[in-house]
């Protein structure tokens, strides 16, 4: 058996990394511009000044040293965030990256535990459903989940509320911020299970795992390994499994992000999508840039941990 | 002068509908027609909105009928906590979505197909411009990207779904670059390029017309489910159509606060208007799908 190719798989990740730093500058910029078009002065805010206007703005900026042209501004900015520093929160008068990072793990919590459900649910109804296709549960378990994606998001999580703290009396109404309650660890189910089902994407993901399914299971190495009665999990689980979902957690990303603004609304859960929502009603321009970057370096990262997967998996890859 | 390839349509064109649709499966033909239905209620209830052919007043208070369940009186969706007429309001609803959701969808369709074509026609440079752009649009989560936007600017609806048909176009890019490439190579258009006929011609007509307009269709439908989603959360958070001006997300939300009371038809009836219109517009998309595009890619 050929050893694995640990250095053209690292040349191709370092690849990959710069490609992904590319792209998060080019997401900068384009924050960066959109805020820069906005009315108002949103930089003088970013970079720590008061909103003046005219002679005075020029010499207010001259005596805090922020640049005058806009590709100062932006290196100046970029330069800040790099360091760490969001700037400081219109509204909180806080620092932003203080924010982020208390908000920043309860997001986490309920994007991660989100996808697990996400992934729990989904790849049981897509395996039956690509193994036995025309078998009863299969459809019926395909159609709710269409039934459930479709459904908006917010309405559900009402309805979770309802029936699990008003009919059935489970959990109390849901607020993280009481730490000292018993049992704190529950309330987070609804949110999670919630965001889990709920984001819109879970049917795309059955159906997208379905087809990977049963597209592997006609590959001839897998009919070998049937023909001669090896498992056949061990032969195909690497393509017809690990591929397809690390390929879902680096596509749905992006989604689980957006859900999570709905879901922490319905359930005031006090993670970064309600900061977000908090600084668009406020036009706390600092807090929802340092947002918006934070969401891209996330997707990223999914991205660049489906194409380590990927190489892992498939040596040759790295050859390409 | 004519030239004689055009005579026979089948063969410079992947698409023969009827035969497809009649060896197609029965799910499919179902999702379709059942897609079909409510696009059809849709354009009529929008139609209706448009021309104020209502039932009732959507703003008259019937103080006396207050969230009272269907078939109740003149009522026949009953009404919300307002006492407002659910029919009706759930008619001007579809005006909050209906043309600015067809202007994302044409939007990122034009979009898309233009830079599909560049990067799967042209190649080399070209393609790795856009497939830069795709992997930008998509660092960013769309909803994250609208706050923004929503932060910034304060929009009205028409150019944040000019956004959002931004945002969608790359996966259409995508899509048509993939088939631009496969068509490349298959005779009709290799003697369209030998007849000496222009680049315009043949991306137009041979191309995105013979041989991409289902896709583009089933795009299409599946465009305006997502701009419905999107429309309707963004009502929802606040920042979409506002009250008393009806929006099903709007609706959603407002109905919200009676829920605990027991009081689920105020904010169930405008989600299952969402539902339904959403699972419509998807099942006529992956139908099509299924029927058309699918198949001859196998």
């Amino acid at each position: 058996m050929k050893r694995f190719p640990w250095k053209a798989s690292a040349k191709v990740l370092s690849r990959e990394l710069a490609a992904t730093a590319a792209l998060l500058l080019g997401v900068s910029l384009v924050v960066f511009v959109i805020l820069y078009l906005a009315p108002g002065d949103p930089f003088a805010a970013l970079l720590g000044g008061r909103t003046l206007s005219g002679a005075e703005r020029d010499a207010a900026y001259e005596a805090l040293g922020i640049p005058k042209t806009w590709y100062g501004q932006y290196l100046a900015w970029v330069g800040n965030v790099l360091q760490g520093d969001f700037g400081i929160s219109t509204r909180s008068g806080q620092p932003v990256a203080h924010e982020l990072i208390s908000s920043g793990g309860k997001t986490l919590f309920l994007t991660v535990g989100s996808l697990l459900v996400t992934l729990g649910v989904a790849i049981p109804i897509a395996a039956i459903a690509a193994v036995r296709p025309a078998s009863r549960i299969a459809r019926s378990s395909t159609l709710l989940v269409y039934l459930v994606s479709a459904l908006p998001t917010f309405w559900l999580g009402y309805m979770l509320i309802y029936f699990f703290t008003k009919q059935l009396g489970l959990f109390p109404i849901l607020s993280a911020t009481d730490e000292n309650q018993q049992l704190s660890w529950l309330y987070a189910l609804l949110p999670v299970v919630l965001l889990g089902l709920g984001n819109g994407a879970l049917s795309e993901i059955v159906r997208y795992l379905r087809e990977e399914i049963s597209r592997v299971m006609s590959e001839e190495y897998v009919r070998t390994a049937r023909a001669k009665g090896a498992s056949i999990w061990r032969h195909a689980y690497k393509e017809a499994l690990l591929l397809p979902v690390s390929q879902i957690i680096a596509a749905k990303m992006p989604f689980v992000l957006g859900g999570a603004i709905i879901v922490e609304q319905v359930f005031n859960w006090p993670g970064l999508g309600r900061v977000a929502w908090q600084a668009a009603q406020d036009r706390d321009y600092p807090v929802i840039m340092a947002i918006t970057l934070l969401a891209a370096i996330v997707v990223r990262l999914g991205s660049f941990f489906h194409r380590t997967v990927y190489v892992a998996v498939n040596p040759r890859a790295s050859h390409l | 002068m004519k030239f004689t390839y055009r005579q026979d349509v089948d063969t410079v064109s992947e698409y023969s509908s009827f035969s497809a649709w009649k060896s197609a499966r029965r799910g499919d033909r179902l999702s379709v027609i059942y897609g079909l239905v409510v696009v059809c209620v849709v354009l009529v209830s929008y139609v209706l909105g448009a021309l104020k052919w209502l039932p009732h007043d959507p703003e008259a208070m019937d103080l006396d009928a207050m969230m009272a369940a269907p078939f109740t009186g003149s009522y026949l969706l009953g009404t919300d906590f307002m006492g407002r007429d659910m029919l009706t309001r759930l008619i001007l609803g579809i005006q909050a979505y209906f043309l600015p959701g067809l202007l994302a969808v044409i939007i990122s369709l034009g979009l898309g197909s233009l830079l599909g074509v560049l990067a799967g026609y042209r190649g080399g440079r070209a393609e790795g411009g856009v497939a830069y752009f795709s992997n930008l649009i998509d660092s960013l989560p769309r909803m994250v990207l609208m706050l923004l936007v929503i932060a910034a600017f304060r929009p009205d609806i028409y150019t944040i779904m000019l956004v959002f048909g931004i945002t969608t176009a790359p996966t259409i890019a995508m899509l048509v670059k993939s088939k631009v490439l496969m068509l490349k190579e298959r005779n009709f258009i290799e003697s369209a390029v030998a007849l000496g006929l222009s680049p315009a011609v043949i991306i137009f007509k041979h191309i995105l017309w013979y041989n991409c307009r289902a896709l583009l269709l089933i795009q299409a439908t599946i465009g305006m489910a997502e701009a419905v989603l999107l429309e309707t959360s963004l009502s929802y958070l606040g920042f979409g159509v506002q009250e008393p001006t009806p929006s099903w997300g709007n609706m959603v939300q407002a109905g919200a606060n009676y829920l605990m009371q027991g009081n689920f038809w105020p904010s169930t009836a405008p989600a299952f208007a969402i539902m339904l219109t959403v699972l419509g517009f998807h099942l006529l998309g992956d139908g099509l799908n299924n029927i058309f595009e699918w198949k001859q890619s196998r």
